[in-house]
């Protein structure tokens, strides 16, 4: 099984060194001093960019002393690739410096769009899957990528709504991305199966249709249950609380396919002491590990 | 107004006031509410997840929020309305947050 | 298609955008409204985060509220949400719901200039050896220009604000609000000493100081107030907080 470094697709710029294969954990401000304190060893961090666009104090403080020691991921999620406008070239210049100054092993943004107008909605939000969104979001890449001289992972969104415009499916979607912009893929199992289970698709089928050689990171979070109008579940991307059984068992299959891959536990809200998502970071290396296992002995 | 300021006052000025802020008393002060105030009170208010029980929890905030126009501030502003002794207005007076 | 998106986001009684489609043909309002929840609820937190004295003062319910009518109104810009907030103290001091607490607009003030002084660029306090050496020669202290922190703000206002927001810091809040006298102006003096912002009060003179310190005045000048403070106890207050950064004889200061 090949583990593609996503890194290679892209056709311009000096590729960094990637994320190790390694069970990684979103930072949170809350987990800073343990962190320094105790120096647990986690194959990454990943910070969310925008928050650590300012110019100086307490969260650059302590990114700076961690990420020293660690390697790093940057998460954008207000570039909005998906909106209907141009991008938004401060923003950019603002990753640009940030990506200057920490050197990440990654970055990453989301297929959803969150500005528009001016505005901005601090929400990952869907866009209609045609031929124009297409190329809408394949020159924006091509713009992020110019712009910041590296390569990026483009992350498949957790959707709630579907759109009679849509021409395309998801999965054609994002492999057409991949294939005219050299993007990698980040591969959110969980908003793969809190979509699937939103839109009524077979998870592992959708998976599989999905450009695998692309991956370069995956991410895994917990969900909230809720139902629609009609009663059916509707799963919330919601970030607070461990990756439920569904989601690992995917997880599983996924790396099945892909091999191992540096997997990120993202945990926004309820956040539990620092030891609770080590312990799923391992659990994560323990999949990783068991499919090592399984491929020696083939 | 203050009467003309001489180099000499600044000088007596600069004298006490590096007098105070080296003061091992203040410096231990200061060590004490440090360790009070470990950690950081501030969010990341940046993050990519959608609220948990949005569509039921955040929708009974979003109805109560068309009645904001009559609503009543209903915290501790409710103790501030008997204001009682003064302070030593002032007076330089140093606050610390409390850890969040 | 995200320009009717966008608008029935921030409508929360306009109908979900058309031209959404759901599996199953149930009523894709219900799945709408996660995001347009979400937008105002997740913009509501991070105020209540930047804005907590300002929440305790007029209790949750109150206070997500007004957020809730403010982020409608008032929509982020720019997609840094360490920003957002900017303008909530304006829209606070015009809420009529708000009008009874006269000081709440002055608190929103205060709480800002602690974010904005919280993310504020870094600077290195001029050590105190250092500073000394440069008082040696006395002739040219009227002269001395002070470079100030990065993250220093002033606020001056009619109401107690330092007291109140201290007040939310004490142990016992009713306490403390109860020895507060609602007929006092304070002056705030927000800075960052390490990782760790400082609200000070400080008398009006010596607000006046450090105003006229910040606009690049020389000491001597600077001194002068309109109102008296004591400059000894006011230099040491920003001596002890770092807030010194440099002190150049003369010329101009980077």
């Amino acid at each position: 099984m090949t583990n593609a470094n996503p890194h290679r697709l892209f056709r311009g710029g000096a590729a960094p060194a990637a994320l190790p294969a390694r069970g990684g954990i979103g930072l949170k401000p809350e987990h800073y001093q343990y962190i320094l304190d105790t120096r647990p060893a986690i194959g990454f961090f990943e910070v969310h960019a925008e928050n650590y666009m300012v110019a100086g104090g307490p969260f650059h403080h302590y990114l700076e002393r961690i990420r020293a020691d660690t390697p790093l991921s940057i998460h954008g999620v207000g570039l909005s690739i998906g909106g209907d406008g141009p991008l938004d070239e401060a923003h950019l210049d603002r990753l640009a410096v940030l990506l200057a100054r920490y050197r990440p092993e990654s970055f990453s943004e989301h297929l959803a769009w969150s500005s528009h107008g001016g505005a901005f909605f601090n929400d990952l939000l869907p866009a209609p899957y045609n031929a124009g969104t297409l190329a809408r979001v394949c020159a924006h890449i091509d713009r992020v990528q110019e712009r910041l001289g590296r390569s990026m992972l483009l992350e498949n969104p957790a959707t709630y709504v579907e759109f009679e415009a849509s021409t395309m499916a998801e999965t054609d979607f994002i492999s057409e991305v991949v294939g005219r912009t050299g993007c990698g893929l980040l591969l959110d199992v969980n908003n793969l199966y809190v979509s699937c289970i939103n839109h009524h698709r077979d998870a592992r089928a959708y998976l599989r249709a999905l450009p695998l050689a692309a991956v370069g990171e995956i991410h895994l979070a917990g969900h909230a249950r809720e139902v629609d109008a009609a009663g059916a579940p509707m799963l919330i991307d919601s970030h607070d609380a461990p990756v439920a059984r569904e989601v690992w068992d995917l997880y599983a299959y996924a790396i099945s396919l892909t091999g191992p891959q540096p997997t990120l536990i993202e945990r926004d809200n309820d956040i539990p002491e620092f030891p609770v998502l080590a312990a799923e970071a391992r659990q994560a290396e323990i999949v990783m590990a068991r499919h090592a296992k399984l491929e020696a002995a083939a | 107004m203050n009467k003309t300021i001489t180099a000499a006052s600044l000088a007596l000025a600069f004298g006490t006031a590096l007098t105070l802020a080296a003061t091992p008393v203040a410096a231990q002060d200061k060590m004490a509410d440090k360790e009070k105030c470990y950690g950081v009170a501030m969010k990341g208010k940046n993050d990519c997840k959608a609220g948990a029980g949005t569509s039921c929890a955040g929708t009974s905030k979003i109805d109560y929020q068309g009645n904001a126009w009559s609503m009543v501030p209903k915290g501790t502003c409710e103790k501030t309305a008997s204001p009682t002794s003064p302070t030593g207005h002032g007076q330089l007076k140093e606050f610390k947050e409390k850890k969040a | 298609m995200s320009a009717a998106f966008a608008r029935a986001l921030l409508q929360p009684d306009a109908p979900c955008p058309a031209g959404l489609k759901t599996w199953n043909g149930s009523d894709p309002a219900k799945r709408f409204a996660v995001y347009r929840n979400n937008v105002v609820v997740s913009l509501v937190d991070a105020l209540a985060d930047s804005f907590p004295v300002v929440q305790a003062l007029v209790g949750e319910e109150f206070f997500r509220a007004l957020a809730a009518e403010f982020a409608r109104a008032n929509p982020p810009r720019s997609p840094v949400l360490a920003w957002y907030g900017d303008g909530f103290a304006d829209f606070v001091e015009n809420f009529p719901p708000a009008a009874g607490l006269p000081y709440l607009a002055d608190v929103a003030r205060l709480e800002w200039l602690r974010v904005e002084a919280w993310h504020a660029a870094d600077a290195k306090p001029l050590p105190l050896a250092e500073m000394a050496a440069r008082l040696a020669d006395e002739a040219a202290l009227p002269a001395l220009r002070l470079a100030l922190h990065p993250s220093l703000r002033l606020l001056r206002s009619a109401h107690p604000v330092v007291s109140l927001w201290a007040a939310h810091q004490a142990e016992d809040v009713s306490a403390a609000l109860g020895a507060t006298d609602f007929a006092d102006a304070e002056a705030a003096l927000v800075v960052r000493d390490g990782l760790d912002v400082d609200i000070l009060r400080i008398e009006p003179g010596a607000a006046e100081f450090v105003e006229s310190l910040l606009r690049g005045a020389a000491l001597g000048e600077a001194a002068q107030t309109a109102a008296p403070f004591d400059l000894p106890a006011t230099l040491g207050l920003l001596l002890r907080s770092g807030t010194i950064i440099e002190a150049t004889p003369s010329g101009r200061i980077s």
